[in-house]
């Protein structure tokens, strides 16, 4: 399709419709979609067959970073770096690196979970084409949009498919 | 449409197990007395304790958890709060079966607790002098006592009877008449109960189990009982829920939300048991003070001969199995969603919670060379026995109670939110 087109947008007035409409956009085979609505609408993750997110892998491996650097800190600073006995105590012993370990886990986990929560969503990100649109107002306010990008593989059959889930007002979006 | 009315009428009368685990309750207790017979007295206390601590903590990690529900005015748990409800009719009988360990103290006040009988020469147990002479009990003694136990203990059980009715009553009631005065009156006794039951909580278990071994110190002991008694009744709550979905009852009212829910807060509190029991171990290794380190050291070696015992390798279970295992195995999504996966993790759960609480009252019964008892051994056929004794009998309770309520609360105003809840 032409390079100038982001899309195309469809109006629905309920959430039980975008919901059907959904549903029939992910089993025509859709992939480059997304539905735009002014409230969280429950199970429409599931209506649009979105998997779950991959940011908990990402969460993981920060968590474990975390840990092997708490626990390698402390042992190169104890054991390698200025060697010192206190209080009768081994150089190294995982019990004392523990609180520092289990510390650095959940700060790295944190930061792995933001980071990959950003990136995994392409934010930030200052200017979408949709936002030229006049629908985004009241999609903010109460309708509900389903936006397919012309970058979709089925993009062609996109606009018929919208007229019959019952979508209104389906407009092209400048790019 | 057909299919389900005929499904439904196959299921008005299922079968309940209520009888059956009767028969395994008395069984056990008979099987635990002829114990008394075979090891001796001694051992089967021990052996009884042992089965007390655990069940009772079942039953009070489930009042705790009905009391966290209301306080918080929580919407998911609505539909699985009937169950630990019923599961909380266990404390009458649980009061009945401590009574066993009360007579047998008044028969011999050294049984179980040294600290019941100031005149109890130390010297069996490893040590010198008498409990009287003993400096760490003169300072303890307020607390460390037979009276103060006794007003203790009924006291708490009572408290515990007492709340149990409330909610049960109020629960029940609401499913009659839909009043909203039930749902204001069970948030007033969890209002009243958490603080109570913390402290009855933590006091029990520090004079029941702790103090097995008065010398020793420890802060985490009330909060490590606490988060073993939720862990426990969070893995007895997803049996419940398997046992109920396979029988059909459960059948499209738990979504997988529940399950990835309690779920949550079973690997939420399997990282507060690691804390809490981390910075127990860490508090005393770290600070290294004999009437401290003392009880971690017969946890691994003999006293007497400084060589490694089987207690080393129970610990070692008990940080892998308690923590790791259930750490990793509850960490995923589709993990906490997988019912036979996480009636696996809630089984294991249970097991390794009984050994742990085996690990904390056993090593006190010690020889006239403070070396504690092993780990195996015939007394643990009569600590198994005393388990599935006290466990019949709360099984019983369970099961006697669960016909007269409905399934779930079908008139708290909750019960909308909780049936269709979402993550």
């Amino acid at each position: 399709m032409a390079a100038s087109t982001h899309g195309l947008i469809a109006t629905f007035d309920t959430a039980a419709d975008i919901y059907h409409a959904a549903e029939k956009v992910r089993d025509a085979g859709f992939t480059n979609w997304d539905c735009i609505t002014p409230c969280p609408v429950h199970g429409l993750d599931g209506a649009m067959g979105v998997k779950r997110s991959k940011v908990p892998r990402i969460s993981l491996a920060g968590g474990i970073t975390g840990f092997i650097t708490g626990m390698s800190m402390i042992y190169f600073t104890g054991a390698v770096d200025y060697p010192l006995i206190v209080g009768g105590k081994p150089l190294f012993s995982p019990m004392f690196a523990f609180p520092v370990a289990y510390e650095l886990t959940i700060l790295f986990t944190a930061f792995a979970t933001i980071g990959g929560m950003l990136i995994l969503n392409g934010l930030p990100m200052h200017y979408h084409p949709v936002l030229k649109t006049d629908h985004i107002h009241r999609g903010l306010d109460d309708k509900f949009l389903i936006v397919i990008e012309s970058s979709d593989p089925n993009y062609d059959s996109a606009k018929a498919l919208l007229e019959s889930a019952g979508g209104t007002e389906i407009t092209e979006i400048e790019s | 449409m057909a299919s389900s009315t005929t499904a439904n009428s196959a299921t008005a009368a299922p079968s309940n197990p209520a009888g059956k685990a009767l028969t395994i309750g008395i069984v056990g207790i008979v099987l635990t007395i002829l114990g008394i017979f075979v090891s001796g007295g001694d051992k089967v206390a021990f052996a009884w304790l042992t089965a007390m601590t655990f069940w009772t903590g079942l039953a009070i990690g489930m009042l705790m958890l009905i009391m966290i529900h209301h306080i918080v005015d929580a919407n998911w748990s609505t539909v699985i709060r009937r169950q630990f409800e019923h599961g909380i009719a266990a404390f009458k009988w649980l009061a009945l079966l401590f009574v066993p360990l009360i007579v047998a103290s008044i028969i011999e006040p050294s049984i179980l607790w040294k600290y019941f009988d100031p005149s109890f020469d130390l010297s069996r147990v490893g040590g010198h002098g008498t409990v009287a002479s003993d400096v760490l009990w003169q300072k303890k003694s307020g607390l460390l006592s037979f009276e103060f136990f006794m007003v203790l203990t009924t006291i708490s059980f009572g408290g515990w009877m007492l709340l149990s009715n409330r909610f049960r009553r109020c629960s029940f009631s609401q499913d009659m008449d839909g009043d909203i005065k039930w749902t204001r009156k069970s948030r007033f006794w969890s209002a009243i109960g958490l603080p109570f039951m913390a402290v009855t909580l933590s006091l029990c278990v520090i004079l029941w189990v702790k103090a097995l071994d008065y010398h020793w110190f420890s802060t985490m002991f009330g909060v490590w009982y606490f988060a073993e008694c939720v862990r426990g009744a969070l893995a007895v709550g997803v049996l419940m829920m398997c046992w109920l979905t396979t029988r059909g009852d459960y059948q499209g009212v738990l979504t997988k939300n529940h399950w990835y829910s309690i779920g949550m807060l079973s690997f939420a509190f399997t990282v507060f048991w690691a804390y809490v029991t981390f910075s127990q171990y860490f508090l005393i290794w770290n600070a290294n003070i004999p009437e401290e380190t003392f009880w971690y050291n017969i946890r691994e070696i003999q006293n007497s001969s400084g060589e490694p015992n089987q207690w080393k390798w129970v610990g070692m279970l008990l940080l892998f199995g308690h923590f790791f295992v259930p750490f990793f195995g509850l960490i995923s999504y589709p993990a906490k969603i997988s019912k036979w996966w996480m009636k696996l993790m809630a089984s294991w759960i249970i097991l390794i919670i009984l050994i742990d609480i085996i690990y904390n009252v056993w090593p006190s019964k010690k020889d006239s060379l403070g070396d504690p008892i092993a780990f195996a051994g015939l007394h643990m056929i009569w600590t198994l026995t005393a388990v599935i004794g006290v466990g019949g009998i709360c099984a019983w309770a369970y099961f006697k109670s669960f016909p007269t309520a409905k399934l779930i609360p079908i008139r708290d105003p909750r019960i909308g939110e909780s049936l269709t809840y979402h993550e």
